[in-house]
């Protein structure tokens, strides 16, 4: 527990940390904005204009726009998480904090997991806050492109929403995970959020070839697991193929633990030098 | 460092054999190369014990091995009385170390990172950081971010964050790194408080002259192998060391008519240019060294002696390049004898 409290006071107060959610939220807050400021654009011929239309005033229309705000979350959010989760454990390394609490007799997987909780729980305020700000700005968006929001109450979607929250929060801390451990591995937090980037949209770009295999990886499923009913999140690949949402959050799980034994097992292992 | 607080509470401890620190046979391989090839070590407790070794001899594996960074490939080692081995992490709850550089969090604060380091390991006591703090000398500067901080006042936190769970063995690499002179002193002033308390403190340097005013005990490493090993008293009493300044042209001159009193493999010319000439001589025979000359007409214009360090560290470890990192070759050629200065440069010596 003390080290769980320490985590989050460490990453409280950690640049990455407010950087990371900045530009969720800025990106996010940007992109909602202008969808709903030109959703009633002239510009283009007519049918191009109008699907445009539609699919701007769709991501803007409650109660849909809970879904879609929540797929942008835990897409493009999760990408982010995957580059603040490397940058975490990379910088264990690079820095050499865990080799000072190793040399005070910390275990290193107590240590390192705890680190990964205090991760988790950042991760779910930032959804909380992130989701909050999303839907504001939907709110916002749908004003702009002259749209009601009476949408906004609709009981069914409203009584779903912290199960879809929890799951969302779940997918994103996998993909959290998944950066942790490919820093542990590389031991640095360059290389970690760049091979976590490489593989994000490495993923992404083998869907096109491998949908049946790329359904069952790490971005894909934690896409699939929400089952927005939406077009997907940004990247992931999960447009292409889908597992069907039990079975995806299951996997999810499954990354999740997975990435979490190689890195204790790696940081068991591995001899801190440097 | 503001000196010892009074902030220690405990003594030290030693094992049955009455050591603090023992390492039997400890090997360590990196590939190809051995790190460490059956280092024995014997520590006892209550004192400051210098570990000395150039570049690449073995002395940071060991402090890594000792604080389970790295796993040895064989050999025992024996912490505070008890068998230290691969799991027993808690057993370096009652051990402080700096290994290699500091590290802390840059974004953090001196204060704040005493207080995350201590929620690792041993349970600390929050007043214990504050203590600490004033021992290095940094309750000014605690606040800011350590990323602000100089290599001499991150040298000092990393003091500051061995001494956090009152060890009763220190573990210290390279401690003087980056210390003003100042800061030198107090840091050699407080490791000797804490050995007079009862703790034990193990200090690995390359910086002779500071592990000779400080240590009780020295251990000499080189290729991954203890070489001596004893208090430093007794090492260099047989270790003793005039050095002569005449004028550079009467050089051979002084060698020969200093012969009758030690033989010429004695004589080292520390510095032809300068005059300097170092005889392998007991401390106590500077005087006899002064009066060969004189009466031969040759006038010293500068006399020192002293019992030297250095002068037995480059004996045992082979002088230049015995390290694993290789070294840099003098100007004076790849004999050593040009690691001497002019000077006593870690003689504990006195000047006429």
């Amino acid at each position: 527990m003390r080290l769980f409290a320490s985590g989050i006071r460490k990453l409280s107060r950690r640049p990455a940390t407010f950087v990371t959610f900045g530009l969720l939220v800025g990106l996010l807050v940007l992109i909602v904005l202008a969808v709903g400021a030109t959703a009633n654009s002239t510009m283009g011929n007519g049918a191009n204009q109008a699907t445009r239309a539609a699919a701007a005033k769709e991501l803007v229309t409650f109660p849909g726009a809970y879904d879609r705000m929540l797929a942008f979350i835990t897409g493009l959010g999760g990408l982010f998480a995957m580059i603040y989760g490397a940058a975490i454990a990379g910088s264990e390394w690079s820095w050499g904090t865990l080799k000072s609490a190793v040399a005070r007799g910390e275990s290193r997987v107590r240590y390192l997991l705890a680190s990964f909780a205090s991760i988790s729980f950042m991760i779910a305020i930032g959804v909380v806050v992130a989701f909050g700000i999303a839907i504001v700005a939907a709110i916002v968006g749908a004003h702009l492109a002259g749209l009601s929001t009476s949408g906004l109450g609709d009981t069914a979607t409203l009584s779903g929403l912290p199960a879809r929250l929890l799951k969302g929060w779940f997918a994103v801390v996998e993909e959290a995970a998944l950066g942790f451990t490919i820093a542990t591995l590389a031991r640095s937090q360059l290389a970690g959020i760049g091979a976590g980037i490489a593989f994000y949209f490495g993923e992404s770009f083998a869907s096109i070839f491998l949908p049946d295999i790329v359904k069952f990886m790490p971005f894909s499923v934690a896409n699939a697991a929400l089952a927005t009913g939406s077009s997907g999140g940004f990247g992931g690949g999960a447009a292409a193929a889908s597992l069907p949402a039990d079975q995806a959050l299951v996997l999810v799980g499954v990354w999740l633990v997975g990435s979490l034994v190689v890195t204790s097992i790696f940081a068991d292992r591995a001899e801190i030098t440097g | 460092m503001s000196g010892p607080s009074g902030a220690l509470t405990s003594g030290g401890a030693a094992g049955a054999d009455g050591l603090a620190l023992a390492t039997r046979g400890l090997r360590k391989r990196y590939g190809d190369r051995r790190a460490l090839d059956g280092l024995d070590l014997s520590v006892p407790p209550g004192v400051v014990y210098g570990f000395l070794g150039p570049n690449g001899a073995g002395k940071t594996t060991t402090m890594r091995v000792l604080t389970g960074l790295v796993h040895s490939d064989g050999g025992t080692v024996e912490m505070l009385g008890k068998p230290y081995k691969r799991g027993d992490r808690r057993r370096l709850f009652e051990v402080g170390a700096l290994v290699e550089s500091p590290t802390f969090y840059p974004y953090l604060s001196g204060r704040a990172n005493l207080r995350e380091l201590a929620a690792s390991g041993a349970p600390v006591p929050s007043k214990r950081i504050e203590e600490v703090l004033d021992l290095a000398g940094l309750c000014d500067r605690a606040d800011d971010k350590v990323q602000g901080y100089s290599l001499g006042m991150k040298q000092r936190l990393g003091i500051a964050a061995a001494l956090l769970s009152d060890p009763k063995l220190l573990l210290l690499d390279e401690p003087a790194n980056g210390l003003d002179p100042a800061g030198i002193v107090a840091m050699r002033d407080t490791l000797k408080a804490l050995a007079s308390q009862g703790k034990t403190v193990f200090v690995s340097s390359h910086l002779l002259a500071e592990i000779q005013v400080m240590a009780d005990m020295v251990g000499i490493i080189a290729a991954g192998k203890l070489v001596r090993e004893g208090p430093l008293k007794e090492l260099l009493s047989m270790q003793g060391v005039v050095k002569v300044r005449v004028r550079p042209d009467l050089m051979e001159a002084a060698i020969k008519t200093l012969t009758p009193i030690a033989p010429a493999e004695h004589f080292t010319e520390t510095d032809r240019d300068e005059g300097w000439l170092a005889v392998h001589l007991a401390a106590d025979r500077a005087e006899e060294v002064n009066r060969t000359l004189a009466g031969s007409g040759i006038y010293a214009s500068g006399l020192e002696s002293g019992n030297d360090l250095e002068m037995l560290f480059l004996e045992l470890t082979g002088g230049h390049g015995s390290g694993g990192e290789g070294a840099f070759v003098g100007l004076g050629g790849p004999n050593g004898d040009d690691a001497h200065d002019g000077g006593a440069s870690a003689g504990n010596g006195t000047a006429a």
